[in-house]
C-alpha cells in the first residue's frame, strides 16, 4: 500500500513538473533580431495602421492625434470575462518605455511577457506570430517616438479557470503557430502573397471573420468564413469569395471598402469594422489591393 | 368589467407602441436606404466613373440634407431589436443627437453650396459632399453594429 502511494505522490510529481513544463513560456532566441536593420520609425508607422493597434489601445472613441496616446482602457467583453487593453505608450513605468525591442518581439510574435508570463490572446499575437521580425523592430520603433501616457490600466476580470494565465501554455501548445494558414504556391502573384502577408499577420482579419472552435481558437478549416461576435451582437461577415461572402465583390470594390467603408450597395461600415478601415484608410493604395487580391484568391467557404 | 376594458386597453396602448416602434423602424430605413443610394451616384461620379451632372449631383446632396434633418426623429427608446440599430443610440443620447447635428451641419452647408443649379464642377461638388460622406462612416462606427 505504502508502495503504492509512493508511486502514485512520484507520478503526481512527475505530472505536475510535466504541465509545468509544457506551460511555460517559449520566448524568442536572444538572437532572434540579429542581422536586422535598425528600427525604422517611418516604415513602423505604416505597420501600426495595418495592426491596428490604436483601435484598442488608444482611449475608446479617440480621433485624430489622440488614437496616438496608447494609454490603454478599452474593455474587451467575451465568455472568458472582460479583458483590458493596457498601456503600450513609451511611459517607463506604466507603458513600455523599458522594454528592449526583443521583449517587444517576444510579445507581439510570442505573447509572452518580459517577466515570462504569457499574455491572453484577446491580444492578438496568434496573428503577429506571422509577421517579419523587421516589422516588428520598425513597428517599435515607431510606438517609441509617441507620447508617453501616465496610468496603469485595471487588470483583466476573468473567471476560473481563465483566470489562471499559466494554463494559456496548455492553449497555445494546442494553437499557437507562425506558420501561414492558407497554403499558396510559391509561385504566386507576389501582390497575393503581400495581402497574405497583411491579412494573417499585421491586419489580423482572421481574429474575428474566423470561427472559435470550444478551445477559444480558431477552426482554420473556416478561414475567414464569419463568426458569432465575440460581445453577442449580431455575426461578423464571412469575407471569403463565396455567395454568402464576398464572391460579387471585384478587388476595386474590396479596396475601395477598404479605404472608405462604402460596400459596393454603398452601405457605410458600422461598428468595430468603421474602425478598422480608418486604419486600413492609411495604407497605401498597393497594400489595400494587395488585401483585396488576397480575398479573392483564398478557398470560397459558405 | 371594468378591469377587462381597462386591461383591454392596455393592450391596445401596447400594441399601439409596438405599431408605433415597427412604423419608425421602417421610416428610418427608408431614409438610410435613400442616403445609400445618394451615396451610389455620389461615389461614382467622386471617382470618375459615372459623368458628372450638376442637376444630379444636386439631387444627391438635397436627399442628404433631408435624411440629415429628419432620421433621428425615428429612433424611439426600445426600438432597436432585431435591427442594427446600436443599444449606444440610447446610451449615448446625447452623443447621437450631436453626430447627427454634425451630418446636418455638413449637408446644410453642401446644400447651400449646391445653390439652384447644382455645384458647377465635380471639383465644387468633391469640397461640398466630401464633409457630408464622412458623417456616414463616424456615425456608424458607434451607434450601428457593424
Amino acid at each position: 500500500m505504502r508502495r503504492i502511494l509512493y508511486a502514485g505522490a512520484a507520478l503526481a510529481v512527475v505530472a505536475g513538473a510535466a504541465g509545468w513544463l509544457l506551460t511555460a513560456a517559449s520566448p524568442l532566441g536572444a538572437s532572434a533580431l540579429s542581422g536586422l536593420q535598425p528600427g525604422d520609425a517611418a516604415r513602423g508607422e505604416s505597420v501600426f495602421w495595418a495592426g491596428g493597434c490604436t483601435s484598442c489601445h488608444a482611449k475608446p472613441g479617440t480621433e485624430g492625434d489622440a488614437q496616438l496616446e496608447l494609454g490603454g482602457g478599452l474593455e474587451l467583453r467575451s465568455d472568458f470575462g472582460t479583458f483590458v487593453a493596457p498601456n503600450i505608450s513609451p511611459h517607463p513605468t506604466d507603458g513600455i518605455g523599458s522594454w528592449s525591442e526583443l521583449n517587444f518581439a517576444n510579445a507581439m510574435m510570442r505573447g509572452v511577457a518580459p517577466d515570462g508570463s504569457h499574455y491572453y490572446p484577446a491580444f492578438p499575437y496568434t496573428s503577429y506570430a506571422r509577421m517579419s521580425e523587421q516589422d516588428v523592430v520598425d513597428l517599435f520603433a515607431f510606438i517609441k517616438t509617441l507620447p508617453s501616457v501616465e496610468g496603469k490600466t485595471k487588470g483583466h476580470d476573468l473567471s476560473f479557470p481563465f483566470s489562471v494565465s499559466r494554463g494559456i501554455g496548455l492553449w497555445k501548445l494546442r494553437y499557437f503557430s507562425s506558420d501561414p494558414v492558407v497554403e499558396l504556391p510559391k509561385d504566386a502573384d507576389p501582390k497575393v502573397l503581400r495581402g497574405q502577408y497583411l491579412v494573417e499577420g499585421p491586419g489580423h482579419c482572421g481574429e474575428c471573420h474566423t470561427p472559435r472552435d470550444f478551445g477559444g481558437g480558431h477552426d482554420l478549416s473556416q478561414w475567414l468564413a464569419g463568426a458569432p461576435s465575440m460581445e453577442g451582437n449580431g455575426r461578423i461577415p464571412n469575407i471569403t469569395p463565396s455567395k454568402d461572402g464576398i464572391g460579387d465583390w471585384s478587388e476595386s470594390d474590396i479596396a475601395y471598402y477598404l479605404e472608405s467603408g462604402f460596400t459596393p450597395e454603398f452601405d457605410s461600415a458600422g461598428g468595430e469594422m468603421a474602425k478598422v478601415v480608418r486604419n486600413m484608410a492609411k495604407l497605401t493604395p498597393e497594400d489595400r489591393e494587395a488585401i483585396a487580391a488576397y480575398l479573392k484568391a483564398i478557398p470560397a467557404k459558405p | 368589467m371594468k378591469k377587462l376594458l381597462a386591461s383591454a386597453f392596455a393592450l391596445m396602448l401596447v400594441g399601439g407602441t409596438a405599431a408605433a416602434q415597427e412604423d419608425s423602424v421602417k421610416a428610418r430605413q427608408a431614409l438610410m436606404g435613400a442616403a445609400a443610394s445618394a451615396a451610389g451616384i455620389a461615389i461614382p461620379m467622386l471617382k470618375g466613373e459615372m459623368e458628372y451632372h450638376p442637376a444630379v449631383a444636386k439631387a444627391a446632396i438635397a436627399t442628404f440634407y433631408g435624411v440629415s434633418v429628419s432620421a433621428h426623429a425615428f429612433f424611439p427608446e426600445g426600438s432597436g431589436a432585431n435591427t442594427k440599430a446600436a443599444p449606444k443610440i440610447w446610451e449615448d443620447a446625447e452623443g447621437f443627437k450631436a453626430a447627427f447635428a454634425k451630418f446636418e451641419a455638413a449637408a446644410e452647408a453642401a446644400d447651400k453650396a449646391a445653390g439652384r443649379e447644382g455645384p458647377a464642377d465635380l471639383k465644387a461638388f468633391q469640397q461640398a459632399v466630401g464633409p457630408v460622406l464622412q458623417n456616414c462612416g463616424s456615425c456608424h462606427e458607434n451607434f450601428r453594429l457593424e
